[in-house]
This record gives C-alpha cells, sequence and structure tokens, in this order.
C-alpha cells in the first residue's frame, strides 16, 4: 500500500468498502459484508455523530510538545475543550513535564470564505513558532478551506522553510467521508509524510563504525515490537501489555498517541509492528511495510482472555517463541480464575447490549461470555473486515442482532427498549439516552480503566458487579425524565430509516 | 478583520445556536449541516459549561442531515426536507429549528423556503440560518433569539407590568440558568412579570409571548442587544442596556435603573433592596472575624468573557475589598462595545482600577501580569504581586500553578467543576462567589 504522493488517503467507503447502516443478525452482517452489499445505505433520518475532522484530535490531542492549528470556522476542534484536562494528565504520565493541550483555530469568517484562508493560516503557524517553540505543528483542515480551495500543503511547504517546527497537514474535511474512522488515515498519512525517518545518529556518523554496537542495536531491534496504542485505552492498559510481552523478553514501544516527534523515527527500529485495533492503524502499518519493510501484524484486540491468548501467541510465532506463549498464557489463565471465581455468581446469567466501535464491542463481549452472560445486541459505529476476526472469540452469537450505526441513538433506543439488557456497554456520548432508560452502564473504554490483557478481565468483571450493584442513580433519572422520541417510533421496526442508495 | 485565536473561549454561531435552543422547553434543532458538527459543538459546549448535557435531546440525540459531499456538490434542500419530514415524525416536540452549519451556507441552500413547505404541521418548523463563519457562539445566540423572535412570537398587546430579560447566553454562561432565576426571583420582588425564557417553570409561552412585553432589559454590553433591538423594530418595545449585577451593590443598583425603566414606583424598589441587602449583610457578617483575623484580603487577576470580567472585577474591589490587578476580556468586540466595556471600570467607589485589557489569546494572559506589575529583577527587597487569586477560564489552569495562584473558574469554558442551580448574579450570586473564593483559602485549614 502507498498513497502517500496523493494529497489525502482515500476514504473508508472505498479503500475498505466499510458500512455505516444496516440492521440484522451477526450472522447477516458478515455475509452483507462478504457479498459487498453493506456499503451503500444511508438513513432517512440522522442524528449527529461525529466526523473525521473530530475524530482525528482523538490522536492530535495526545502528541507531545506540539501545537494544533484548527485551520477552519471558529467553532472547528472545539471538541478539545472537553479534553484539555484530560489530555495534559495522560501526557504526563508519559512525560512530568509534558504541556497541557495547546491549539489555534485559524477562524476563517465571512471575508475569508470569499478571498481564502492561507494568510491567517501563516500567521498561526508564525504565532504557534514565536509563542511555543514546538517540535511539531499539526494543521487539520476542515470542511470549509477545502471547498474554498486553500491549497494547504503549498503554504506548508513555503512556511516549513522558516519554521523549525515539523508542520503536519491533516486533511481531514468532515463532509468528505460517512465513515468517520477515515481520520485515523488522514493523520496517519500527515505524520508518514513529515515525521516519520530514518533516525540520525551521532554514531552513524563516525569515520570508524562501532561494530560491537552495531550487533548490539541489531539485536535490541530484532526483539524490539511496536505496539500501535489508541487514544481510548489507558496507562494502566499499556502496562499490562508490556507485562506480557516483556514475560517473552520482547521490548516494547508504544505509538502514536502519548508521542512526540523523535518517537516516530526510533520506531522504524523494531522487528514488527503490532497493531491494536485494525480500525486504528491498517493504513500506518501498511506503508510501514511498503516503504521500510517492516513486517506487521493485525489480528485481535488484546480484550478478554481469548482475544488476549490469540494475540500474543501471534506475536509469538513470529519470533518462534510459541512454547514460551503457551507457558505463559497457561499461568495467566490459571490465576485469572482463581480471581474471577468470587464474581461469577452475580454476573452469570446478566444480559447486555455493547455499542461503539466494532472491534472493540466484539472484543468486550468475550469477557462478558466469560463471565457467564448472555450478549443480546451489539451496534457498531461501522463495519469491515477487521472485525471478522474478533468473531471467533464468541460464542453462539449468530443470531444475535447487529446494527452498524455511528451513533443513532434513535435506533439504539428501540432495541433496547425491546431487548431489555440488565446492562448497556456503550462509547462516550451515549450516556444521557442509557439514564433515561434506567439502565446501568459501563463504558466501553475509559482512558484510567485497565480493560485489555488478562488483569483487563478481572478489572472489567470487578467494575461490572459494582456497577451493576447499584443502578439507583439512572433508575430516579428513568422516572423524572423523559426521551425525547414519540411513543409510536418504539413500535415500529428500529431499522425503518435505513434506505439503499449511494 | 479578524484573526486566529489561541484556545478560544467560545464555540462557533452554531453551538451558540444549538445551546441556547438546548435551554427552550420542549424544543428540537434540526441540524442542517456536516456530520460532526454538531457532535463537536455539543463535546465543547456541554464539558465547557460545567457538564451542561444535552437536555431533553440529549447531544448525540440532536437531528442533524449530514451532508456529504454529494449534498455540497447537488445541493442539500432535498436531504435537509426528507430530515425535517422524518424528525417531525419521529421526535416529540413542541417547537422545531432548523439551524446551519457553513457548508449548507456556502452553497446557497434556501433553508427557509424548505421549512416554509412543513407550515400546516401541527407544530411549528422555523429556519433560522446561523453560518459560523459568520460569527462565535455569542453571536448564534443572537441570530436565532432575533430568528425565533421573527418567526415565533405573535404580536401581542404590551403590559405595562411585563418584562423580557436578554443577555444571558446559556452554555457560554454556565451559570446562565441560575443567574436568570435569581434576577426574576428580585424583579418579581418589584412586582413585575418577567420573561427569561431559558429559566425555570418558563415554557415556550414565555417566548411566544414575548411581545407582550412593556420594555427588555440587556444584561449585557454585548450579548442580546440585536435580538433586543428586533423586539424593538418588529413590536416596538424599547430596551435598557444594563450591565450583569454581581454582589449587593451592583444588584441594587440594577434594581433601582429597572424599577426607573419599567415606571415601578422607588419606594417599591427601597424597601426590596433595604430587605435584600439586609439579609445578604446577615451571612457576609460571618466573615468578619475570619477576613480579618487572617488577612483574607488578595490581589486578583481576571479574565471572562464581557459580562463576567467587568462585573467579578467591580464586586471584588468594591465589596470583598480586594485589588484587582489585571482584567482581561477575552471577546471579539467592536470599537463601540469596547469602549462601553472600558466605561464598566469607570469610577468604582473604592477607587481603584485594575489594567484593562481586550484579548482573545489564552497564552496572552502573562505578558499583561508583566505589564500591570513589575517583574522581579532579583531585587533584595520586592514587592511583588503576591497573594493573589486568579479568577477565569480553565485555561488559566498551568497559569495559576505556575505561579501558585488558587483558580476559581467562572467564565467559560468551565471544566473543572459540575454546575448545577448556582448563580453569581445578584444578591444569591455575590454570596455564591464569595464562599467559592474564601473557601480556596480556607481549604488547607
Amino acid at each position: 500500500m502507498n498513497y502517500l504522493s496523493a494529497k489525502t488517503p482515500p476514504v473508508r467507503e472505498e479503500r475498505l468498502g466499510a458500512g455505516i447502516a444496516f440492521g440484522g443478525t451477526c450472522r447477516e452482517v458478515q455475509c452483507a459484508r462478504a457479498g459487498g452489499c453493506l456499503n451503500l445505505a444511508a438513513r432517512t433520518f440522522s442524528q449527529t455523530q461525529g466526523c473525521q475532522f473530530t475524530l482525528s484530535q482523538a490522536i492530535i490531542n495526545t502528541l507531545r510538545n506540539a501545537v494544533i492549528i484548527m485551520h477552519g470556522p471558529i467553532g472547528c476542534g472545539a471538541s478539545s475543550i472537553g479534553a484539555v484536562g484530560t489530555s495534559q494528565t495522560f501526557k504526563r504520565l508519559r512525560d512530568p513535564n509534558a504541556e497541557g493541550l495547546i491549539w489555534l483555530n485559524s477562524n476563517l469568517d465571512e471575508a475569508d470564505v470569499i478571498g481564502g484562508g492561507e494568510g491567517k493560516l501563516k500567521e498561526a503557524i508564525r504565532f504557534a513558532e514565536r509563542m511555543f517553540r514546538p517540535e511539531t505543528i499539526l494543521i487539520p483542515v476542515s470542511c470549509v478551506p477545502a471547498l474554498i480551495g486553500d491549497d494547504v500543503d503549498a503554504v506548508v511547504a513555503e512556511m516549513q522553510e522558516e519554521t523549525a517546527a515539523a508542520l503536519v497537514p491533516v486533511h481531514c474535511s468532515g463532509f468528505k467521508t460517512k465513515v468517520m474512522a477515515t481520520a485515523y488515515d488522514d493523520v496517519y498519512h500527515g505524520i508518514l509524510r513529515a515525521l516519520v525517518k530514518k533516525p540520525e545518529r551521532r554514531a552513524d556518523r563516525r569515520v570508524v563504525p562501532d561494530e560491537l554496537e552495531e550487533v548490539r542495536r541489531r539485536y535490541r531491534d530484532s526483539r524490539t515490537v511496536n505496539v500501535l496504542n489508541v487514544s481510548s485505552m489507558s496507562r494502566p492498559d499499556e502496562t499490562e501489555l508490556t507485562r506480557l510481552l516483556n514475560a517473552l523478553d520482547l521490548q516494547v514501544r508504544f505509538l502514536p498517541c502519548y508521542s512526540d516527534a523523535e518517537d516516530f523515527q526510533y520506531a522504524l527500529e523494531s522487528a514488527l509492528n503490532v497493531s491494536i485495533c485494525g480500525t486504528h492503524d491498517d493504513y500506518f502499518l501498511h506503508h510501514l511495510q511498503t516503504l521500510y519493510d517492516i513486517p506487521f501484524l493485525i489480528d485481535t484486540i488484546p480484550i478478554g482472555r481469548k482475544n488476549t491468548a490469540r494475540w500474543l501467541r501471534k506475536i509469538a510465532a513470529h519470533f518462534d517463541l510459541s512454547q514460551e506463549a503457551d507457558r505463559l498464557i497457561a499461568s495467566e489463565e490459571q490465576a485469572l480464575d482463581e480471581a474471577l471465581a468470587p464474581f461469577r455468581p452475580a454476573l452469570r446469567g446478566k444480559t447486555a447490549f455493547l455499542g461503539g466501535g466494532e472491534v472493540r464491542i466484539l472484543a468486550t463481549a468475550e469477557i462478558l461470555q466469560d463471565l457467564g452472560m448472555k450478549i443480546v445486541g451489539f451496534k457498531g459505529h461501522h463495519y469491515d473486515e477487521f472485525a471478522e476476526p474478533v468473531f471467533e472469540s464468541l460464542d453462539d452469537v449468530d443470531d444475535v442482532l447487529f446494527n452498524v450505526a455511528t451513533q443513532q441513538p434513535f435506533e439504539q433506543i428501540n432495541l433496547v427498549k425491546r431487548l431489555r439488557p440488565d446492562l448497556y456497554v456503550g462509547h462516550s456520548g451515549g450516556g444521557n439516552i442509557s439514564a433515561k432508560q434506567g439502565l446501568p452502564l459501563l463504558p466501553l473504554f475509559g482512558p484510567s480503566y485497565n480493560y485489555m490483557g488478562f488483569s483487563g478481565v478481572f478489572e472489567v468483571a470487578r467494575r461490572i458487579r459494582r456497577i451493576l450493584a447499584n443502578a439507583q442513580f439512572n433508575k430516579q433519572l428513568a422516572r423524572h425524565c423523559p426521551l425525547p422520541y414519540r411513543d409510536s417510533w418504539y413500535a415500529q421496526d428500529p431499522f425503518s430509516y435505513i434506505k439503499a442508495e449511494g | 478583520m479578524s484573526k486566529f485565536v489561541d484556545r478560544p473561549r467560545f464555540t462557533c454561531a452554531l453551538g451558540g445556536a444549538l445551546f441556547t435552543l438546548r435551554a427552550l422547553p420542549r424544543t428540537i434543532p434540526i441540524i442542517h449541516a456536516s456530520a460532526g458538527c454538531g457532535y463537536n459543538v455539543f463535546s465543547a459546549g456541554s464539558a465547557g459549561a460545567g457538564y451542561l448535557g444535552g437536555g431533553y435531546c440529549g447531544g448525540t440525540s440532536w437531528s442533524s442531515s449530514n451532508v456529504v459531499e454529494r449534498e455540497i456538490v447537488f445541493g442539500g434542500q432535498d436531504r435537509l426536507s426528507e430530515q425535517i419530514r422524518s424528525t417531525l415524525d419521529l421526535m416529540d416536540g413542541d417547537l422545531y429549528v432548523v439551524i446551519t452549519g457553513c457548508m449548507v451556507e456556502m452553497i446557497g441552500d434556501d433553508v427557509q423556503a424548505v421549512a416554509e413547505a412543513f407550515a400546516d404541521e401541527a407544530a411549528p418548523v422555523v429556519a433560522i440560518p446561523t453560518p459560523s463563519f459568520k460569527g462565535n457562539s455569542y453571536e448564534g445566540y443572537d441570530m436565532v433569539l432575533s430568528g425565533l423572535f421573527q418567526r415565533f412570537t405573535r404580536p401581542a398587546a404590551a403590559r405595562r407590568d411585563t418584562v423580557n430579560l436578554l443577555g444571558l447566553v446559556p452554555g457560554q454562561d454556565a451559570f446562565y440558568k441560575g443567574n436568570l432565576t435569581e434576577i426574576k426571583r428580585l424583579l418579581t420582588r418589584l412586582g413585575l412579570r418577567v420573561h427569561t425564557f431559558f429559566g425555570e417553570d418558563e415554557t415556550l409561552r414565555d417566548l411566544q409571548g414575548a411581545a407582550e412585553a412593556a420594555h427588555t432589559l440587556v444584561l449585557s454590553d454585548v450579548y442580546g442587544v440585536k435580538s433586543a433591538q428586533t423586539l424593538k423594530a418588529l413590536h416596538g418595545i424599547p430596551h435598557t442596556v444594563l450591565p450583569l449585577p454581581v454582589g449587593a451593590a451592583q444588584t441594587s443598583g440594577f434594581l433601582r435603573a429597572a424599577a426607573d425603566a419599567l415606571g415601578v414606583a422607588r419606594p417599591v424598589a427601597e424597601a426590596v433592596i433595604q430587605s435584600e441587602e439586609t439579609r445578604y449583610y446577615d451571612y457576609l457578617e460571618r466573615l468578619a472575624d475570619i477576613y480579618n483575623d487572617v488577612d483574607l484580603q488578595r490581589y486578583v487577576v481576571v479574565a471572562g468573557d464581557a459580562n463576567y470580567a467587568p462585573a467579578v472585577s467591580r464586586f471584588l474591589a468594591d465589596e470583598l475589598g480586594w485589588l484587582p490587578a489585571l482584567t482581561v476580556v477575552t471577546d471579539f468586540l467592536d470599537e463601540a462595545q469596547t469602549r462601553a466595556i472600558e466605561r464598566r471600570f469607570d469610577a468604582w467607589e473604592s477607587g481603584l482600577k485594575p489594567l484593562v485589557r481586550f484579548d482573545t489569546d489564552t497564552s496572552s494572559l502573562e505578558r499583561y501580569i508583566r505589564e500591570a506589575w513589575p517583574p522581579s529583577a532579583n531585587e533584595r527587597y520586592y514587592d511583588s504581586l503576591s497573594p493573589t487569586v486568579l479568577v477565569g477560564t480553565v485555561f488559566e489552569r498551568d497559569l495559576a500553578a505556575r505561579f501558585g495562584w488558587p483558580l476559581l473558574t467562572v467564565s467559560f469554558p468551565v471544566t473543572n467543576r459540575v454546575v448545577l442551580q448556582q448563580a453569581y448574579a445578584g444578591y444569591n450570586g455575590g454570596l455564591t462567589l464569595t464562599s467559592d473564593l474564601l473557601t480556596l483559602l480556607v481549604s488547607g485549614r
């Protein structure tokens, strides 16, 4: 794969045939994808859902020693207001001296809509450089400059000559795609073009090379894996995955989240790139293989014991460590079984509905099944090939409902009313809806909690028992706060507003 | 010409419009825009207003046409029409308001025409363009409110005892609802009927009946003025601009001005003021010991919007006896607005006046602190700007930490607090502000 000569990556509707509107069962959604008939669907009623610009912030906001210039009208990128505290806190888990989240908005107004916004962007770049002296200036480009034809790449090429910070344009105009996960490709596209390059070490410039040092380095690189983290995972998740990979005598480096610019150079010194979630990083990993010949592994996400074991075994096989991995997994499983035993009685037989990213909901369902819970439905933000390996970890879900919808709480609410789960496991933004249905809710992810690896299974079990132990807050709300949908909606087919079209 | 902004303390016109509609009872917004616009400003506006949430609809439930490239090329009116139809079928409201994002405005969709086709529906459907390249969230409030006065408010005979209250922007003022409750409580004591439109116990009838008012009070030199002008143009209602009152002195002044504007007899107003001040100082008296025993006087640096920055600074100087060194007003203002705000810093009873600066960039505050107070040159004896309290937004957190100053967040964004019914306006607001500030100082005791 190499799209780097293009200004922007292809959208995922085209590259992956990803779909955003579907209602059926798990078996049907897999068949529909295989038959190629998933991605030409839309809705006659829709709700605001995020776009590739807002989602690109998920990675961009984590980068250290960086300033972001939201190139667009004054509201674009405002969602970062919700991240000012968390971004700083989580950056400081990696670097205690990390700065907070700093962004500018180029504030395109009516005059710029007519005259172009390139001048304001240049001013903003100069200000960012002078005021903050960052290593990196990221420039996400919103809808308006794309439509008025600002040549951001040309501005960047011109300004790079007078700017010490690396300038990284990210072409993520919201109106270009219905699949907001295209955001990840946009961010990686920018990172690949501007930040990824072989590191230049002083040692490399020696007249007489130090051969012993060279051998050492090659050995170290041959035992180093990059794990492609996602902003929805936590430092405790990273600690757990590091523990497991260290146990196989492998060194671990996490990127891109919470990295600084240099990390993208040293990341090239590794034996394998390991995906946490194909939805996030397949574009990046394919390119690193094409351009730098680094093999990669995209399979399942290490959430749930089966998925974690499968993830570890695939990595171990690459390094010929399969037996070591088997021994590690056996001992981990035994310890986990003992730890879970006290939680099982409270959770056995409880039902759950899961909503959020396709990979994550399926993997989290594995934990729930492990605990004896029953899955009654899924709602995935979109659907594409990356869900398929995760399905293999689940038992008996062929006839379980699967709804493909990016947010779209109106479909969720209708489904939940029919299926009456004991627990909703959901993506952020939907709490309001579940609360007014009186349902206890486990967040699908949370950057301060552990969900991954073997310890993640225990943590999720512990939290579900806690959350189910008292749902009074949501119950009381449900009694007093009405939902905004007409009663007639609940009698209708939940998928009545999905239509087939381009 | 406008410029870039370093960490804007506001969102866009669409954001202001959405949180204004969110504050109206049983009102369903229909966003005609790209798929991310609504979610973006919801994430910003909810967290920034102390976790205001999406209200009756819920942010992620906001109806949105989610236009993509095809509509941008071929026009989005058909898609909007389809979305209005389905929203009416699905969502249960008493008023449906179409508002717009940048893209559909740039391609020239005629949203009025689309909305007019729904004139026979049981509930009104109105369309109000809110392009964000024409303004920020404060202006979005005026766009949507002016539009509603134009398209939803009905002509009516004026009632002498009825007043409209404007100028507190839902969401941009995290404390808008508590503030409206307090001001309305006081005006009611003057014997008035008050439409705040967004306050407790109000319904869409208040908005529909805005033309019954004999007068409009705008509690802001900047926000709500255009909406008041719309009311004047359409229904001949005069308006008076007054500053947001915080604390006893400002609020008593406000009540006198309101009484005069509305023809309430002065003795009536004085009796209310007398009873409110007695109650106020009954509480404040509690602090007479601790304030003086341990010296709770502070220097203060204030950063905030055009409503809070002058009002809070003046309260701190004239009532709490503190020393405002610097006040930065963080909005985009035109020359007339800037002059109006500057005048709010004149003739304080304390005789004090902070350095006043107008700047939208977050990083500028530190520069102005050096301007307001000479920095240390390593003198043996240095008269430092200390002890100091910073009253601002959450964007001041790093600065406060670096200087070791306690921070109270009052102005948007306020992500480090949970705001419910609290108010900073009026007599009760002065008590709450005093309590919040002095709590910072005694929290280690």
